[in-house]
C-alpha cells in the first residue's frame, strides 16, 4: 500500500520569547522576532515520515504562509518529506483558522492524500482548530489529540489522548485527517547531507489565482473578525516576586518554607 | 434566522458529566441575560437521563438526544445530532469545553454549518450582536481581545477554569427528550474502547509537597537537583509535560490536563513556564512557588511567590540554605 501523506506545518514566533505590542494595540511587534516550526507539526512530519517509511509512499509538507515559511519547508524536506508545498498567504499575523483551513482544503483538495497530519494546536493562538476545520471542509473523517497510529488495510486505529490520562481507541476510515499530540514521537534531526539536497530542492508556490479565485478574501468565512487589541494580561493574582541576588532568594524562599511549616530542618 | 438563545453541548464520558460542563451552563446562563434569550443544554448520548437530570438541577433546560449510535462520542454523530437539534431553532451562540471532545467538535462543526468558531476563550460577551472573547495567545503570555459579526451563529469553545462553575438551583430545569435520527455510517469513526495507564509509580496526587520539573532544566542530568530539593522537603518530583514527553521521568509524573491534578500543600515549579495544560493541573495547591528565568511566564500568574532566576542555580542554593540552616 502507498500511502500519501500530507503533513501542514505552521512556522509560528518563537514562543520562548518575550513578546512586545505593536504601536496599534491589535498584534505583537514584528521586526525582531524569530520563527520556528511549531512544536506539535514538528511530531506530524515525524509521524508521515515514519509511515512513509513503514507503508512507503510520498509525504507532502504543506503550509500557508510568507516566503519566510519556505525555510521550514526545507527543513521538512531535510527530515524526510518527499515535496513541499508553500501557499502563498502573506498576511503575518494570519489569525482566522477557517480562511486559512479553506484555503489549504482547496490546495490540498486534488492531490493525493490517504492521511492528512496536522499539529494538535499551535503554540502562537492555541485555537485547535486547523485540522477539524480542515477535515470539514474536505468532508474527511478525522481524529485529534492523536498519540499513536496503526495502519490496517483501509482504516487507521489510533489512540487520542483524553484529559486525565485516558486514551480513546477509534477506528477510522481512510483518507482521513488526524491531528497529532506532542510527544508522539521522538523527531530526527536532519543530518548535513539532507540539508544540502533539501536547499537545492523545488518548493511549489500555490496562489489563489492557481486556485481559480482573485484573492485570499474569497475563502474568508460568513463574517468579519477583527483584534480589538493585545496586551499583557492584568497584573492581578500576580506572585509576590522575591527580589535580590541568588543566595538572598534562596533565603527567603527557605525561610518562607521553615515558616509555612513545610520545613523542620 | 439566527435567534437569541444560547446552547451549551454538555460532555460526559463513563458515566459522569464532565466538570466543565457546569462552567459551560454558568457562561451559557449569563450570555443569556443579555441576550434576553433562553439557555438550554444539549446532551447527547444513550441512557443518559440520571445526568440529564444532574444538569437540569442548575436550573437549565436541558435537551435530551439518545440513540445507540450516539452511546460514546464520535464527531460525526454528534455532529448529526447537533445539526438536528439547532435546525429547530437556531441558537445565537453554541458553546463548547475546549477539551479533547470539544475542540475535536466545535471546528468541524463550523466547516459543516459555515459558521464563525472562537476557539479557546478565556471569557466572551456580546455587545450590539456582536460576539467579543477574550484568549490567551503566544504560551499564554499575552491576551486578545476580538470580536466577531456574524448572522451565522457563533461556535465558542471554553477554556475549562476560566469561569465558576454553576451550582443546582432552586428551581430545576425541564428535561426535554428530543428526537434524532443518527446514522452510525456516517459517524466519521467507530469507538472501541478506553485505556488507562497502568499504574506502577508512586501517587503525586496524594503528596504534600510537589517540586515540579520543567524544561527549564535544560539536561536530563540536571533532574538530580529537582529530586534533592524533593527529598530534602520530604515531597516527590513531578514534571511539566515536554519532560514526560521526553521520557526523562514517566508519564505518571506528568502534573497537568493531560496528567495528574494535584493539589499539595506547596507546589515548588521549577523551570516551568505555566501553559494552561499544566496550570490546570495544580493551580489549586496551597502554595506555589514558582522559579523561571522569565519574568513574563505565565507560571508567575497563578503563582503566590515568584523568583526570576535560573533554576540550576537556585535549586542547589535553595537545598544549601534548607540544609545549613
Amino acid at each position: 500500500m502507498a500511502l500519501n501523506v500530507v503533513v501542514c506545518l505552521k512556522q509560528i514566533p518563537n514562543p520562548d520569547l518575550q513578546f512586545q505590542v505593536s504601536a496599534d494595540g491589535k498584534d505583537i511587534r514584528r521586526d525582531a522576532l524569530t520563527y520556528k516550526v511549531n512544536g506539535a507539526d514538528e511530531y506530524a512530519l515525524e509521524e508521515a515520515v515514519r509511515l512513509r517509511e513503514k507503508h512507503g509512499g510520498r509525504v507532502t509538507a504543506i503550509t500557508a504562509g510568507p516566503r519566510r515559511t519556505e525555510q521550514m519547508l526545507r527543513e521538512a524536506m531535510a527530515k524526510g518529506a518527499d515535496a513541499a508545498v508553500r501557499v502563498a498567504f502573506e498576511e503575518p499575523a494570519a489569525i482566522d483558522a477557517f480562511q486559512i483551513a479553506n484555503i489549504l482544503a482547496a490546495s490540498i483538495r486534488g492531490r493525493p492524500h490517504d492521511l492528512i497530519l496536522t499539529g494538535v494546536q499551535s503554540d502562537d493562538y492555541g485555537h485547535s482548530a486547523t485540522g477539524p476545520l480542515l477535515a470539514g471542509f474536505l468532508k474527511l473523517p478525522h481524529a485529534s489529540v492523536v498519540t499513536r497510529v496503526q495502519l490496517e488495510d483501509r482504516r487507521a486505529r489510533v489512540w487520542r489522548e483524553l484529559e486525565g490520562g485516558t486514551e480513546e481507541v477509534v477506528l477510522i476510515p481512510m483518507p482521513a485527517l488526524l491531528t497529532v499530540q506532542f510527544g508522539m514521537n521522538q523527531p530526527r534531526y536532519a543530518p548535513l547531507p539532507a540539508i544540502m539536497k533539501a536547499s537545492r530542492q523545488p518548493i511549489e508556490e500555490v496562489k489563489s489565482g492557481d486556485l481559480g479565485e482573485p484573492t485570499w478574501d474569497a475563502f474568508r468565512g460568513p463574517y468579519v473578525l477583527s483584534v480589538r487589541k493585545v496586551s499583557h494580561p492584568a497584573a492581578k493574582g500576580r506572585a509576590e516576586m522575591i527580589a535580590g541576588k541568588i543566595v538572598d532568594q534562596a533565603k527567603t524562599v527557605a525561610r518562607l518554607l521553615r515558616e509555612k511549616g513545610v520545613y523542620r530542618g | 434566522m439566527t435567534g437569541r438563545d444560547i446552547l451549551a453541548v454538555a460532555e460526559h464520558r463513563e458515566g459522569r458529566v464532565v466538570g466543565a460542563t457546569y462552567e459551560l451552563v454558568a457562561k451559557g446562563r449569563d450570555l443569556a441575560a443579555a441576550t434576553g434569550g433562553s439557555m438550554r443544554v444539549a446532551l447527547l448520548g444513550q441512557g443518559v437521563r440520571a445526568l440529564a437530570a444532574e444538569i437540569a438541577a442548575l436550573g437549565s433546560e436541558i435537551l435530551v438526544a439518545e440513540h445507540e449510535a450516539l452511546a460514546t462520542y464520535t464527531p460525526g454523530g454528534y455532529a448529526q445530532a447537533l445539526a438536528a437539534i439547532v435546525s429547530r431553532s437556531e441558537p445565537r451562540v453554541v458553546l463548547f469545553s475546549h477539551t479533547a471532545q470539544g475542540f475535536d467538535l466545535a471546528p468541524r462543526l463550523a466547516a459543516e454549518w459555515n459558521a464563525p468558531v472562537v476557539a479557546n476563550c478565556v471569557d466572551l460577551w456580546l455587545e450590539n450582536g456582536r460576539l467579543v472573547a477574550s484568549r490567551k495567545i503566544l504560551n499564554d503570555k499575552l491576551a486578545m481581545e476580538l470580536e466577531v459579526t456574524s448572522e451565522r451563529p457563533f461556535l465558542v469553545t471554553l477554556r475549562p477554569g476560566s469561569v465558576k462553575p454553576a451550582t443546582p438551583a432552586s428551581t430545576a430545569g425541564a428535561v426535554v427528550p428530543v428526537s434524532v435520527t443518527v446514522d452510525p455510517a456516517n459517524n466519521g469513526s467507530v469507538f472501541v474502547g478506553y485505556e488507562k495507564p497502568q499504574v506502577q509509580d508512586i501517587d503525586i496526587s496524594a503528596a504534600d509537597i510537589v517540586v515540579s520539573a520543567g524544561r527549564g532544566i535544560q539536561k536530563r542530568e540536571n533532574l538530580a537537583m529537582v529530586e534533592e530539593l524533593a527529598r530534602v522537603l520530604g515531597g516527590v518530583v513531578g514534571a511539566s509535560r515536554p519532560l514526560t514527553d521526553m521520557e526523562w521521568l514517566p508519564k505518571t509524573r506528568q502534573v497537568g490536563q493531560s496528567g495528574k491534578t494535584v493539589r499539595p500543600k506547596v507546589y515548588i515549579a521549577c523551570g516551568i513556564s505555566g501553559a494552561m495544560q499544566h496550570v490546570a493541573g495544580m493551580r489549586d495547591a496551597g502554595l506555589i512557588i514558582a522559579v523561571n528565568t522569565d519574568p513574563s511566564a505565565p507560571i508567575f500568574e497563578v503563582a503566590h511567590y515568584g523568583v526570576v532566576a535560573n533554576v540550576l542555580e537556585f535549586v542547589p542554593a535553595l537545598v544549601r540554605e534548607l540544609k545549613g540552616g
